[in-house]
């Protein structure tokens, strides 16, 4: 499944949670969450792009399978808690789907493959840029989050007491790690103007993933499935 | 849009998202998760700001995909932060924490119906908590849900404001000069 084509794993993941909201419940949510389900246990990324090969063993499957699990499980009890038994099964199933489906996908579908896909079918590259971006920044500032939490609790910032006091201590950690956040934007705009990505600009993909008819076919015939199931859910009596 | 602008985009976004890490650390109810989407409006206007919301709620959906769905308050959240950088209310707490105030109260507006009709509210832990309290408190559904979402966004969108009016007024002139909006924010132009 890892090989298929960014945009068909996007239509996949995509398509069954509308699926799952589309069609009547519980049947529908069934179908679609045993579907979702059974996907994690599919091969991860594809090979040769992550390097380690330790996501092609039944135990990387495994744990895709638990995270979608261990995900969607709160769910459950938050609706048995605040709605009956069917309700409960009807939303739970779809928020499964969802759930499942997307964890699917991040496993799946690595980013560089996704941004040389968008550039090779005419994307900015600006739009590919914010993407890999934001992904590569976020573990950055989280791991300086970090460092800044444990330098201020050196400087003997106590996090404890009431709210206005965790409130300043918040203001304490927080405040430099906007700061020297913003303080990167002008680096980065130099790097990006250095490498040429200006907005606008037409980007050559280096290994742009094959995209076969058979595939677009797919996509397709998935996205008329969904209009029809739709408009079969709103027209067909009987039909809830 | 200009390279900067451009370059501000996921570091607005990667902030939103880090700084849970600040906020697991002071041990506070908070999401602050539209921060950076403030922030970015703030500094350079509506077009950046939406981005940014839209670029957070992406990536957060690789980590939670109930995120999604509230792509909307995001972009919400970023038409409202361009409002009140407009009016300059950014140029004190005074101003900010009740303009946040009103944010939470939209926000929660927004997203009721969302969480309500595709979560069955319950989007977080905190959220579904909370619901439940409204239904023991004897509120229907859809009340209960929006009394939920009140209960989180109302504080926590309060509490973003009067951080992005920090870092603004923290920010060197120099620095702020460079985007389009920050000055005008905090009422200095």
């Amino acid at each position: 499944m890892s090989r298929l084509h960014p945009y068909t794993l996007l239509a996949i993941a995509g398509a069954l949670p509308a699926f799952a909201w589309i069609l009547p419940a519980p049947s529908g949510g069934t179908w679609t969450a045993a579907v979702a389900l059974v996907l994690t246990l599919t091969p991860g990324e594809s090979p040769g792009l992550t390097g380690t090969g330790a996501s092609s063993g039944w135990r990387a499957r495994l744990i895709v399978l638990r995270t979608a699990v261990v995900t969607a499980a709160p769910f459950w009890l938050f609706l048995l808690l605040l709605h009956d038994v069917p309700t409960t099964i009807a939303i739970g199933l779809r928020i499964t789907t969802m759930v499942a489906s997307f964890v699917w996908l991040v496993a799946a579908l690595a980013p560089a493959r996704l941004v040389e896909a968008m550039v090779a079918s005419g994307w900015s590259a600006s739009v590919a840029y914010l993407l890999a971006a934001t992904l590569s920044a976020v573990p950055m500032l989280k791991a300086r989050a970090q460092r800044i939490v444990e330098a201020q609790r050196c400087r003997g910032l106590s996090p404890r007491g009431g709210v206005a006091a965790r409130m300043r201590a918040l203001r304490a950690l927080a405040l430099p790690l906007v700061l020297s956040a913003l303080h990167e934007v002008d680096e980065r705009a130099l790097a990006l103007e250095t490498r040429g990505l200006v907005p606008g600009i037409r980007r050559t993909p280096l290994a742009p993933p094959p995209d076969s008819a058979v595939e677009r076919a797919a996509r397709w015939v998935l996205l008329v499935a969904c209009l029809f199931a739709l408009v079969r859910r709103f027209t067909v009596p009987g039909v809830s | 849009m200009s390279i900067r602008l451009l370059a501000l985009i996921p570091v607005a976004a990667a902030i939103s998202l880090a700084l849970s890490a600040a906020v697991d650390a002071v041990a506070l109810p908070l999401f602050l998760d539209t921060t950076g989407t403030i922030l970015a409006t703030a500094l350079a206007g509506p077009g950046v700001g939406i981005a940014t919301g839209i670029v957070t709620s992406a990536v957060n959906t690789l980590r939670n995909p109930t995120f999604w769905p509230f792509v909307v308050v995001q972009i919400i959240v970023a038409l409202y932060a361009w409002v009140a950088a407009r009016a300059g209310l950014f140029r004190g707490f005074r101003t900010a924490v009740p303009a946040g105030l009103g944010l939470g109260v939209i926000a929660s507006v927004t997203s009721t119906p969302i969480s309500y009709l595709v979560f069955g509210c319950t989007t977080t832990g905190g959220i579904a908590l909370t619901t439940a309290l409204g239904r023991a408190l004897g509120l229907p559904p859809l009340e209960a849900c929006f009394f939920g979402s009140f209960v989180s966004d109302f504080g926590d969108k309060a509490v973003s404001f009067a951080l992005v009016t920090s870092v603004l007024h923290a920010l060197p002139r120099r620095t702020a000069a460079r985007f389009p909006w920050a000055l005008r924010a905090i009422g200095a132009a």
